[in-house]
């Protein structure tokens, strides 16, 4: 029965919507990274709609939080964002640190940073490899993970352990650095500055990949002030927010370094600030090991810690953005509530902004460059 | 035009970065036959240390470990009392563990490790739970040693100890 001009008019959203294609994205989907499953609502080659489905890898990691004594909470953020896990048990830490009033050695602020580096190198590497993957440029995922293994090596010498690394203590950090640790972590600096220069004339060079990336998924400046975006995503769309300068922890403000801002807010700004945020956290490191002080690197704490009853808000720059957690105490061994505010999920919803009216060949591009970890999303 | 050069270049200077590569050593193992160095710090399978001057296992079944434990991965049972105590049973579902170190840094008397052993997938579900004959250090062997030790040195202070103290007290055991 044809519809009259009347009727027409006055179809619903979900009416005209449902005259695309509707297809699935996921959840297991190798350029999705993760259980991320996504709606499209195609016309041809162009998304109409986007709805990004999650909950797939829930765990109820803040209930479980609430039931356990503060200490034994830091093992499970190494599981938010499994690619940064230093990051996560730095911001509980942190966290823990200001409920209880606990001071940190100075020599353990300095280790957190610079572990803190070489986690966001680690982590900066496994998105210029998958990303690389997704583009068609297989041979950028060999090389960015051979990289990211000397990264590994040095954490694994130090924490004992390659990915879920637990080595971030309320008061400190467990212990000191090995032997030669200062030695070796200047010479993966000098063998990776030079490595980053071949990234760039593999992939910034690149004609190909620079098609590929430029004017795509373009992110305004105010869409991303107003989905509360942080970390590259936010700096690529031209707003120099970074909290390691704007609320300074840890010795963030006795090192020098510079915050890459790129205003174009498209797929290729956010690779550029990922690129030269290796190359700043390198300059980072080398400070750190110049001016590490000697002494202790932790505080003796209580064997049953009870922080006095109150409520404590901290936050981190995780390589994907902003990452706080907040606890409440009422003066027992567990905490009453404990909130994440995981960077992923927060940048992962400006996605159906970003697809709305784009290709679906740059579907991968654009969620690859936003860089979620289903982990912290879904926590 | 430009397009075309640029093409172009990026063939050469992707070309470049390959051929560079092709002169740097190789980096990676034929994984199950070759086997890369583990560091000394490295967090794999638990063992419980023995102690060959006293003849025993360092552990004295104080439960610190377990309470620091979050997942509840240990259960020990006791043997012996006071500062002559050590363990008869101690297992870990390792199903359940997170290497995360808590356990070991808790231990006050050095007694817990983590080995270089990281080779723990099973097809079983049982073979995750280790006991204390396949976690102490020297197996079976060291087990019935310090179980042993654990007896003489218990015999020993209820034979010191009656002379001192109510004949009602010990020997209920
Ligand atoms: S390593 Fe962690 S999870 Fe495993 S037994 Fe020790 S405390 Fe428990
Ligand atoms: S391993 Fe250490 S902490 Fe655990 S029961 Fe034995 S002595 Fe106590």
């Amino acid at each position: 029965m044809p519809v009259s001009p009347e009727k027409q008019s006055t179809l619903s959203t979900v009416e005209i919507l449902s005259q695309g294609m509707v297809i699935n994205v996921g959840p297991q989907h190798p350029s999705t990274h993760g259980v991320l499953r996504l709606i499209l609502t195609l016309d041809g080659e162009q998304i109409l709609h986007c709805e990004p489905v999650i909950g797939y890898l829930h765990r109820g990691l803040e209930k479980m939080m609430e039931r356990r004594p503060y200490r034994h909470n830091i093992p499970f953020t190494d599981r938010l964002d499994y690619l940064a896990a230093l990051s996560n048990n730095l911001g509980i830490c942190q966290c823990i640190e200001r409920l209880g009033g606990v001071e940190v050695p100075e020599r353990a602020k300095y280790i957190r940073v610079l572990l803190m580096e070489l986690q966001r190198i680690a982590s900066h590497l496994v998105f210029l490899g998958t990303f690389g993957t997704d583009l068609g440029a297989t041979t950028m995922f060999l090389y960015a993970f051979r990289e990211r293994e000397l990264v590994l090596d040095l954490l694994e010498e130090c924490t004992g352990a390659r990915l879920t690394y637990n080595w971030i203590r309320v008061g400190g950090v467990p212990d000191d650095l090995p032997d030669g640790f200062a030695e070796k972590v200047l010479a993966f600096v000098k063998v990776f500055r030079q490595r980053l220069k071949e990234y760039d004339q593999l992939l910034t060079r690149n004609r190909i990949f620079r098609s590929r990336t430029q004017n795509i998924g373009v992110l305004p400046k105010d869409l991303a002030l107003a989905y509360g975006t942080s970390g590259p995503v936010l700096r690529a769309s031209g707003v120099a927010y970074d909290i390691r300068k704007v609320d300074p922890y840890e010795v963030y403000d006795r090192v020098e370094f510079d915050v890459p801002v790129f205003d174009r807010g498209d797929v290729w700004a956010r690779y550029l600030v990922r690129m030269e945020e290796m190359h700043q956290s390198l300059r980072i490191i080398e400070q750190v090991l110049r001016d590490m002080p000697d002494g202790p690197v932790q505080t003796k704490l209580p064997k049953i810690f009870k922080p006095p009853a109150g409520i404590a808000y901290s936050r981190v720059e995780s390589p994907r953005g902003e990452l706080s957690f907040m606890m409440v105490s009422d003066g027992s061994p567990n905490p009453v509530r404990v909130h994440i505010r995981a960077p992923s999920f927060v940048n992962l919803s400006v996605l159906p902004c970003l697809l709305e009216g784009a290709k679906v060949a740059d579907l991968v591009a654009i969620l690859g460059s936003i860089d979620v970890v289903l982990g912290e999303i879904d926590r | 035009m430009t397009y075309f050069i640029d093409g172009l270049a990026t063939l050469f200077f992707g070309m470049l970065v390959t051929w560079r590569n092709l002169w740097r050593p190789k980096v990676t193992v034929r994984y199950p036959y070759q086997k890369r160095p583990v560091p000394p710090r490295y967090r794999g399978l638990f063992y419980l240390k023995w102690n060959e001057e006293k003849q025993r296992l360092n552990c004295v079944g104080c439960t610190l470990c377990a309470q620091a434990c979050p997942t509840d991965v240990i259960s020990m049972v006791k043997l012996g009392k006071g500062t002559n105590a050590s363990v008869s049973e101690f297992t870990m579902d390792l199903g359940r563990c997170m290497f995360c170190n808590l356990c070991v840094e808790a231990c006050p008397f050095d007694a817990i490790y983590m080995g270089p052993v990281y080779e723990l997938a099973s097809e079983r579900r049982d073979a995750c739970l280790f006991r204390i004959t396949d976690l102490a250090q020297g197996g079976e062997e060291a087990v019935r040693k310090n179980i042993e030790t654990i007896q003489r040195l218990m015999a020993e202070e209820e034979k010191a100890k009656p002379a001192a103290t109510h004949p009602a007290g010990g020997h209920a055991e």
